[in-house]
């Protein structure tokens, strides 16, 4: 906003409130993994940023039990002057981690990113999937009870896309809960036991998994809600 | 309580992005954290030379110190000086410079300034030993007095950082702030006697006498500016080597926590509204 629009709000320009979700209602199950599907611009980031307390919803109230981590981006704040190693440090103390935190998790992070050879090296000079994994494993090892991801999954190659999928398992079998966005329906399919569906900024459907996304695909296809 | 805490349990965080500033500021340059003495020396030799040799600015003599050179008179200023303009100037991008973290990440946001007023504190504690080393081998005594400065720096560190979270948010909803405070750091630096001693202003003050009437003079103005006082007691303590003036001292101290208390309450009303508006 430019000093010029604030002034000239008070006095001539018309503004329409947008709303950018709207009576968005629903309870996640403790120990479930629960997708988040939707066209693009339906609301669905916006969501995730306010369940990870980046956005604060203007009315209405969000509730979570227990540590909540939100996965939006890999490698936040990674400086590439720096080495893997001081990333490491520097991203899981961004993420909400202890120094002694990551110091005990730092060989099973550097293990699960594969780039051990490279670890003492600046991330500028890491190939763009090496950077990725790097980021995604620290995000990984902040160990919340309610996980929220958005469309990162679809990090670095199949081998280390496989990897991801076992630690969702991994996590999931170990109670945890999983809220992700995805536009890939397969994946929703495969992890979720239930979802929902916003469709401009509205909550069209929630419940099990299968038909919420049978319910979306059937309204692309017919173009009808 | 409950903000203070969390801001506590983030003194980690603080950390680390202070070193990413310290460490990522000179990597990759020869001479590393020496070029953060650059600036400074360049500096005092520039001015040494206009106003000390063209200006024939003659600040009184260092008392009881005996000190009569005038590039270390004007570093006792000038240190404190750029420390607080590089710490507004950097304090005020740093919301924007990390934009991206903001957006994706939820910690607590007052760090961000925060950090960047610990990485020039780094700078500038660097810089204030050298000086120290170079009064001391120009005579002054300056070891009793290191304690009161220390309390000093941190003063005017409050003071920084209650400046640097005001502007930090206002640069966020106005872009042109950074614009504006450059011009105004200027402005601001060259009112405070920093190159050149109160005494030249007192002179002009005294000619005019009492401003519109009143008995208010120039002189009384002048030493309105929170810096006058700060670089008076930085000057006092370093170069003089005596006790400052009380009242002086004590100025200090309200401006910084006035500064830093207001500064807090600032971010802390429109932190949340970060995110949306970067």
């Amino acid at each position: 906003m430019t000093l010029k629009a604030a002034i000239m709000r008070g006095k001539r320009s018309v503004y329409e409130d947008f709303w950018a979700l709207d009576e968005v209602s629903f309870e996640v199950p403790v120990g479930s993994t629960f997708g988040l599907i939707g066209s693009n611009g339906s609301g669905k980031s916006t969501l995730l940023k306010c369940l990870s307390k980046i956005y604060y919803p203007e009315s209405g109230s969000i509730s979570a039990y227990g540590k909540l981590a939100a996965l939006l981006e890999v490698g936040s704040g990674f400086h590439h002057e720096l080495s893997g190693r001081e990333n490491i440090f520097l991203n899981g103390s961004i993420l909400g981690m202890s120094k002694k935190e990551v110091t005990q998790k730092f060989d099973e992070i550097v293990d699960f990113s594969g780039v051990e050879h490279f670890i003492d090296q600046p991330v500028k000079n890491y190939s763009s999937g090496m950077y990725v994994r790097l980021g995604f494993s620290v995000a990984i090892s902040v160990a919340p009870d309610i996980l929220v991801v958005d469309e990162v999954l679809a990090v670095g190659d199949a081998e280390f896309q496989e990897k991801c999928r076992q630690k969702f398992i991994e996590f999931k079998n170990a109670g945890k809960t999983v809220i992700l966005v995805s536009h890939s329906m397969d994946t929703v399919q495969q992890m979720c036991d239930k979802a929902a569906w916003l469709k401009n900024g509205r909550l069209v459907q929630v419940g099990e998994a299968a038909p919420t996304i049978q319910a979306y695909l059937g309204s692309l296809t017919t173009g009808s809600v | 309580m409950g903000y203070i805490n969390e801001v506590i349990s983030s003194r980690e965080l603080l950390v680390n992005l202070t070193m990413r500033e310290v460490k990522g500021k000179y990597k990759r340059t020869v001479f590393g954290q020496l070029w953060s003495l650059a600036n400074p020396l360049a500096a005092m030799l520039i001015y040494t030379f206009v106003f000390a040799f063209i200006f024939k600015a003659h600040p009184d003599r260092g008392n009881p110190s005996g000190l009569d050179v005038f590039a270390l008179w004007l570093l006792c200023g000038l240190l404190p000086w750029t420390f607080l303009a590089t710490t507004i100037n950097a304090g005020l991008g740093s919301l924007i410079a990390n934009a991206g973290l903001v957006q994706k990440v939820y910690f607590s946001r007052i760090v961000l300034p925060l950090s960047n007023v610990a990485a020039s504190g780094y700078n500038w504690l660097f810089e204030m030993g050298v000086l120290v080393v170079a009064l001391s081998i120009a005579g002054a005594f300056v070891l009793p007095w290191l304690p009161l400065v220390v309390v000093l720096m941190v003063l005017l560190a409050l003071f920084a950082a209650g400046i640097a979270l005001m502007l930090a948010v206002a640069n966020v909803y106005f872009r042109d702030t950074q614009n504006f405070v450059g011009i105004l750091l200027q402005i601001w630096m060259y009112l405070t006697p920093i190159i050149y001693p109160l005494n030249l202003v007192q002179d002009q003050s005294d000619r005019i006498g009492g401003l519109f009437g009143t008995s208010i003079t120039l002189v009384d103005v002048f030493r309105l500016n929170p810096m006058e006082n700060f670089v008076d007691v930085f000057r006092q303590l370093l170069y003089d080597n005596r006790w400052p003036n009380a009242s002086t001292f004590l100025v200090c101290t309200l401006w910084a926590f006035g500064s830093f208390i207001v500064g807090v309450w600032v971010f802390r009303r429109n932190e949340k509204n970060l995110a949306e508006a970067l």
